[in-house]
């Protein structure tokens, strides 16, 4: 570019600088607009179906697709302004839920320059697969159930996005988690189906034990759930505001929360199975939004990770785990959806250990440069034989099997034993179930009948407890 | 359902002297003699035959979903099957209830099939006189019943206090509850299952030992059969599932699921014996006695057929293999799946108080199935009671009768059962569409008679020959609605050439011609004399482009070069991304105006040289008699032996769409799930030989010098038509190309315009504009499920001369054959024909039939799903059974019909023609395709019913004129009865009588 153009483009920028408070109050409605768009269609498409008359397709997805673009739009228009001003975060207050003394339950927005990027990207993504669904659904019984679990996963990845504080957070993370279950057990007719959003459901829940706790441990700490008073600065150079210790703890609930929705290992096993709702939520969700969602929480709170250099450990050792560990089984997979789910997981990982590195913008870009490709891949993934026979004919013969691995330097029966491990999913599953699974069931056993016995105890007249005594001894005793 | 009878019917046959042999050697044996290993492999190869016959996906080739029971009359098999798969054997009642309602079956209909079925029983009467037997037949038929168990019963009973409203029928349900009180019950005697896990779950439904089982075994298959989606092919399978398998699992390496603890010692107990072997050791460690043994072995294998089925493909079509012809056998998937199930029983077992007692458990579980299942008395009463009404009986009648009439009656009622219901409106279903067809045959071929003009006497300015599908009929309509001097034709759509062919851009041979031909001539597509250096310049690209694109996909799954390109590359996604989301019909337009753009004019390698054979032991063309006998074959069956045009166009058809794992079988049935356009090309090619044409003049059959031949490929899907070696067509024929080239254009828009009626997405008033851009879109479109309906309105298949059903709208429902019975002296060309189009037909009708009847059993239901394994088929979700069958989206419009066959034939000539194909033979004995004959001479017709034609009494004698096809099926979106198309020769006004002559008018 010439001296004269950028001479010119300064001064035009100059000329576009705009005052503090009107950016403010623009940001403030584009910020509304942004939840607004996907809620205000979520009701416009819910209320009709829940009177059981549901719009037609069509009305159905032009509404949809006008309300991610309008928050698309709103995206794009809030990320030129925030750019004319360096993006210097613009917190939106939008009210306060409860108050207790110095404890406040705000709902707080804030627009910066990882939230707004995030936005329009997860908007832009939601809109295009709202235009593959209305055609790849059409006349599928569940079609409009579909666009209202889209809508609520639209409205909710924008308030996590967007959230200002921990409450907004774990209220947009939890409609990403419901919205998810229902469309993994989309097809509620098949046992399969059930199972899997069953066990997704079961992982995010404990997992979300981590940010709720995050969350309680944040209000302990500053006394709101704001994270104007966790960090400060413009994103990426935020600085912790808290001691290292509650940084430490709070990341590392952070980091625990992340790895559910991110399917990190131990937690990885429900994504696999996650493939079962139709194909472009399984597109949306585990190629491209909800997978990061755990990585997006973290890169939102980046400025505790650096007063904690054990949650940064942390998120290294298990990101290089997870990402080994699903390379690994994602070579043996035969299916397409679950060799993509386990290159997902992959990335994920490998996006986790960056995190953990502190290289947020290399993250950041990972992230959404990730979520695309991988979106085309699972929306194409029934194309794989269309796709195969054209590179056959391409390469004049067949692709031989991937290329060269480490593994091949193995003796062969080491090699066998790998393949095993990988075709049974690196045995995460066994061993959660073994060490973890079995002793919690066995323990919520032993508790409802001791629950059981003292409900009935409570219950029983003194003479019944006696016979119920005697009873029970000589239970003990043919035992 | 609710007599159905959960167990198997399958006649168990497996007690030789031999198999006894191993029984008294004792349970614990574990040796199996050669006679007891023979009638393993003899159970194996029965139990293969239920298998579904689906290959390797990539090829998709139309069979008849019940191809193992055709031995059996259609009726009885579809019932016979219903109870072996658990699956419908009908549509539901509350369909074809529907269906009455709409008048798509009319009561006169139920009427006649109702008097065919009881015959002379009809009147026989009931209830002491009250009522005959067909009454009662139309009582039930008319309306719906109730037919609930004793539980729900008692519960409306406890729930609302009585059953019935109004006081005079509360006197009739006591009447019926003292009735049946008196008489015996209806007793269905019921076999306990034979598979242990069937057993388990009949008495502990909680428990499921398959639910543990088959993620394991639906693991090791997928890897064992990957064609390679994984990187990391499955090690030592080049010896076999079991043999691969039993090495990778036989040592401890790693925590197991607890069911699965014992199987490391289980299969090191196996490790190295003969998989027939281990089958007889685990059916004697359960200790399945000799004479339920087949049984149990086959069930074994339809617990999870899907797989099982894949497995016998690849054993026994290696060939058909896309990339590796693994060793799969049969008896390793049943040896192995027989090892899990006997080790997650082993584990099941102490919770039934049996450890280690596989055979005590089985015995226990046998014992304690219900043997006997019947309806509970309030059940019948309720049953009973409603009937009452129905027919008019009153609680005093019902009184009157003694036991004995009750008994009987209740058998009367029991012998219209829901299957029993359900076959008998099928079969009014059928009928009724049967005499829409006949009738309307009949009233447009008077009419095309009395309007007809002597054959020969004016030269036809064009004639086109297409394949038989169902989907040319509008097309060839529409060309013909052009003028009466535009002639079509029909025949099976790899017009008598059986090749393997190679494409200039394929890298292998494909075969081109039905599944049951294997082709022994392989034919190549070169590039022309002038083009080679562009063509190495182009495969150099392709390659590179190739390879980049294939190392970035593999790659980005990998840890290393995945990190790198997606986190670099990856937004590049994001162009064809929005691209192929956003802007699908231009995306599409756009690839394909690259591949016009760098297309190179190439031309067939027909004729071979000398008598050298390619390694495969084919022979790289034909010769000079073989192409002779090729075009005498096509011209004969047509009947195309005189009058020949100036222009003689041969199209083939296929058709192509995006994310499609079914593409293939939208293609041409009779090239076996492959695109026909090469065929058309070579036949031309043959046809405009002059060594072949003076050799068919030699024995009579002579064509025009002045006549050319072009070949064509439709796209069935697009709606374009591709033209090939038109550089050919000589000078003085230019002006009959460019009508050809017009004609087919017009006919084309036209074509996609009557076929967007039937998608909801294209708006009713689209003009034909739209709807050309409209089907093109829908072919390049990723998110298009539907990219076409492919064969769902096949219902019809005339074999016999276009001149009687010219100028019949049949909506796209007809496959039409043409054929002369004039100039077939000795019936052996409708002999060939039937042969090569019966079982096709058949085969393509029966498998949307079933796959219509019941989506999830004989389908493979909901695409939305669908998960490519190993690309050879596909799952629901990331673990399933490999669904085979169509899906709900191919079948969503299908009328389930068996194929209305129409030929133009006398009976005694249709008869001698079908005694020399067994499998058309068979299938017309059976009923499994409704057979008609045409008298060539009159306009009679005969249903082939029981074993003889059976005269056809016309219902109507009017068919609906319209101009133009368009003004019939404007505004429509479902299926249309047949019309008579006016442009096509006859004047408009309706139709009234056969013989009455109708002026003719040329449009």
């Amino acid at each position: 570019m010439s001296p004269a153009a950028t001479v010119i483009a300064a001064a035009f920028l100059d000329s576009l600088t705009v005052p503090a408070d009107t950016t403010h109050a623009i940001v403030s409605v584009l910020v509304a607009l942004q939840l607004a768009a996907p809620a205000a269609t979520l009701v416009a498409i819910g209320l009709p179906a829940l009177l059981d008359r549901p719009l037609s397709e069509r009305a159905t997805t032009r509404l949809v697709g006008a309300g991610f673009t309008a928050a698309f739009l709103a995206g794009l228009a809030m990320l030129v302004l925030l750019s004319l001003r360096g993006f210097v975060p613009e917190q939106v207050h939008l009210g306060t839920w409860f108050s207790v003394g110095h404890h406040d339950a705000t709902i707080d927005l804030v627009a910066d320059g990882l939230s707004v990027p995030y936005v329009c990207f997860s908007t832009g993504l939601c809109a295009l697969v709202n235009a593959f669904a209305g055609k790849y659904l059409h006349r599928e019984p569940g079609f409009t159930r579909f666009f209202i679990l889209l809508t609520v996963f639209g409205t909710g990845m924008n308030l996590m996005v967007l959230a200002g504080s921990i409450d907004v957070l774990f209220a947009g993370w939890e409609f990403l988690g419901i919205s998810s279950t229902m469309l993994i057990g989309f097809f509620h007719d098949r046992t399969n189906a059930a199972k899997a959003a069953l066990r997704a459901f079961i992982t995010y829940r404990i997992c979300d034990v981590g940010l709720l706790t995050a969350g309680v441990v944040i209000h302990r700490a500053v006394g709101s759930g704001d994270f104007e008073r966790l960090f400060s600065g413009v994103w990426p150079h935020g600085e912790c505001l808290v001691p290292s210790s509650t940084a430490t703890v709070v990341a590392l609930l952070l980091v625990f929360a992340a790895m559910g929705k991110s399917a990190q290992v131990p937690f990885s096993n429900w994504l696999p199975r996650a493939m079962e709702g139709p194909t472009p939520s399984s597109a949306i969700f585990y190629g491209a939004l909800s997978i990061h969602a755990g990585a997006y929480v973290l890169l939102r709170c980046e400025a505790l990770l650096d007063a904690a250099p054990l949650a940064r450990l942390a998120l290294i050792v298990i990101g290089s785990a997870t990402a080994l560990h699903a390379s690994l089984v994602g070579r043996v997979q035969t299916d397409l959806k679950s060799m993509l789910s386990y290159a997902s997981m992959t990335q994920a990982g490998i996006i986790f250990v960056e995190i953990g590195l502190g290289l947020r913008v290399v993250a950041l870009v990972h992230i959404c440069s990730h979520a695309v490709l991988r979106s085309l891949q699972i929306l194409r993934s029934p194309s794989a034989l269309h796709d195969r026979h054209e590179l056959e004919a391409a390469l004049g013969g067949h692709p031989g099997a991937g290329g060269w691995s480490v593994v091949s330097l193995l003796p062969e029966s080491v090699q066998r034993w790998m393949y095993r491990v990988a075709l049974e999913r690196g045995f995460e599953e066994m061993v959660v179930s073994r060490s973890v699974v079995g002793p919690a069931w066995r323990l919520l056993e032993r508790l409802a009948d001791l629950e059981r016995a003292w409900t009935d105890w409570l219950g029983m007249s003194g003479a019944e407890r006696a016979e119920a005594r005697a009873e029970r001894r000589l239970r003990g005793r043919s035992r | 359902m609710g007599t159905t009878n959960p167990s198997p019917p399958v006649e168990a046959h497996g007690n030789s002297s031999q198999s006894r042999v191993g029984e008294d050697a004792g349970p614990v044996s574990l040796g199996a003699g050669p006679g007891r290993a023979v009638a393993i492999e003899r159970a194996l190869l029965r139990g293969s035959h239920y298998l579904p016959a689906q290959g390797p996906i990539g090829v998709f080739i139309h069979h008849n979903t019940l191809h193992a029971f055709e031995d059996e009359p259609f009726e009885q098999a579809v019932v016979h099957a219903a109870h072996l798969f658990g699956t419908e054997p009908f549509l539901s009642e509350a369909r074809y209830r529907e269906e009455l309602r709409k008048g798509r079956i009319r009561l006169a209909d139920i009427e006649a099939v109702v008097d065919a079925d009881l015959g002379g029983q009809a009147a026989q009467t009931l209830a002491g006189g009250r009522v005959t037997l067909r009454a009662l037949c139309m009582a039930l038929m008319e309306h719906p019943l109730r037919q609930e168990d004793d539980s729900a019963v008692r519960w409306t009973l406890t729930e609302n206090g009585h059953v019935v409203d109004d006081p005079a029928t509360a006197e009739l349900w006591q009447a019926c509850v003292e009735a049946v009180s008196l008489s015996r019950p209806t007793i269905v005697h019921v076999r306990p299952p034979v598979r242990l896990r069937d057993l388990i779950v009949a008495v502990e439904p909680s428990i499921d030992t398959d639910a543990l089982v088959h993620p394991f075994l639906i693991r090791v298959c997928a890897a064992f059969l990957d064609q390679g989606v994984a990187s990391w092919p499955m090690p030592g399978r080049e010896r076999g599932l079991f043999a691969a398998v039993v090495d990778l699992y036989s040592r401890a390496g790693g925590p197991t699921e607890p069911w699965n603890a014992r199987l490391p010692a289980a299969l090191s107990a196996v490790r190295g014996r003969d998989a027939i072997d281990v089958i007889a050791a685990e059916i004697d460690r359960i200790g399945i006695p000799p004479a339920v043994e087949e049984d149990f072995i086959i069930r074994s294998l339809l617990a999870l057929r899907g797989w099982a089925g894949m497995i016998r493909q690849f054993e026994e079509r290696p060939d058909r293999a896309p990339v590796d012809a693994v060793p799969a056998k049969l008896a390793d998937f049943l040896a192995l799946r027989l090892v899990l199930d006997s080790v997650a029983a082993e584990w099941i077992a102490p919770r039934f108080g049996h450890p280690d007692d596989l055979p005590g458990l089985w015995t226990e579980l046998r014992d304690r199935h219900p043997a006997r299942r019947g309806p509970g008395s309030v059940a019948r009463a309720f049953l009973l009671c409603q009937v009452a009404q129905r027919i008019g009986l009153s609680s005093h009648d019902i009184l009157a009768l003694d036991d004995n009439e009750i008994l009987r009656l209740e058998q009367a009622i029991h012998g219209f059962d829901g299957f029993a219901r359900r076959r008998l409106f099928h079969l009014a279903y059928e009928r009724r569409h049967r005499v829409q067809i006949l009738d309307s045959l009949l009233v447009n071929a008077a009419a095309s008679a009395a309007g007809a003009v002597a054959p020969g006497a004016k030269r036809p300015l064009l004639q086109a020959v297409f394949c038989i599908d169902e989907r040319c009929e509008s097309f060839r309509r529409h060309v013909e609605e052009q003028g009466p001097a535009f002639e079509t034709f029909g025949t099976a759509g790899f017009f008598a050439v059986p090749m393997y062919y190679r494409g200039v851009d394929d890298w292998m041979a494909k075969p081109l011609c039905p599944i049951v031909v294997r082709p022994t001539h392989t034919i190549i597509e070169v590039p022309m004399d002038g083009a080679l250096a562009s063509h190495r310049l182009r495969q150099a690209v392709r390659r590179r482009v190739g390879q980049i694109s294939g190392s970035v996909s593999s790659g980005s799954r990998t840890l290393f070069r995945g990190g790198l390109f997606t986190a670099i590359g990856g937004a590049v996604a994001a162009v064809p991304l929005v691209a192929r989301v956003v802007f699908p019909r231009l995306t599409a337009a756009l690839g394909k105006r690259a591949a016009e753009a760098t297309r190179i004019p190439t031309r067939l390698e027909l004729e071979r040289p000398d008598e050298t054979r390619l390694p495969d032991g084919t022979s790289p063309g034909f010769d000079v008699a073989e192409m002779t006998a090729i075009v005498r074959r096509v011209l004969e069956d047509i009947g195309l032996t005189r009058g020949f045009a100036r222009l003689v166009a041969i199209i083939g058809h296929g058709s192509s769409s995006r994310n499609n794992p079914h593409e293939s079988a939208y293609d041409c049935g009779a090239c076996g799930g492959g695109r026909g356009g090469p065929n058309a090309r070579a036949f031309a090619q043959m046809a405009n030989d002059p060594r072949i044409r003076s050799r068919l003049a030699a024995s009579g059959l002579v064509i025009p010098a002045d006549t050319r031949f072009l070949g064509g490929m439709q796209d069935t899907c697009a709606d374009t038509v591709e033209w090939y070696d038109t550089d050919l067509v000589p000078a003085d024929h230019r002006a009959d190309l460019d009508r050809l080239l017009a004609v087919v254009e017009v006919a084309r828009i036209a074509n996609a315009h009557e076929r967007c009626r039937r998608f909801e997405s294209a708006p009713l008033d689209i003009t034909p504009e739209e709807a050309i851009r409209h089907v093109e879109g829908r072919s390049g479109d990723l998110a298009q499920v539907r990219p076409e309906l492919g064969h769902a309105t096949n219902a019809v298949c005339v074999i016999g001369r276009r001149a009687r059903t010219r100028g019949l709208f049949l909506d796209r429902r007809a496959f039409l054959v043409s054929y002369d019975p004039t100039a077939d002296d000795d019936g052996a060309i409708l002999a060939r024909t039937l042969a090569a189009v019966g079982p096709v037909g058949a085969g393509i009708n029966l498998e949307y039939f079933f796959s219509s009847v019941d989506s999830v059993g004989y389908g493979c239901s909901t695409k939305l799903p669908h998960n490519i394994s190993g690309l050879i088929g596909v799952m629901d979700g990331h673990a399933s059974d490999l669904r085979t069958g169509l899906p709900w989206q191919m079948v969503e419009i299908h009328e389930p019909v068996r194929l209305l066959i129409v030929i133009d034939g006398s009976e005694a000539r249709i008869l001698a023609a079908a005694e020399q194909v067994p499998a058309v033979k068979r299938l017309v004995l059976n009923r499994w395709v409704q057979l008609v004959s045409w008298d060539p001479d009159s306009d009679t017709m005969a249903v082939f019913e029981n074993g003889r034609f059976v005269p056809f009494r016309p219902e109507v004698d009017q068919l609906a004129v319209v101009p133009r096809s368009e003004e019939w099926y404007r505004g429509h979106r479902g299926h249309l009865p047949p019309a008579r198309v006016a442009a096509v020769g006859t004047a408009a006004q309706t139709l009234r009588a056969a013989r009455q002559p109708a002026a003719e008018g040329a449009a």
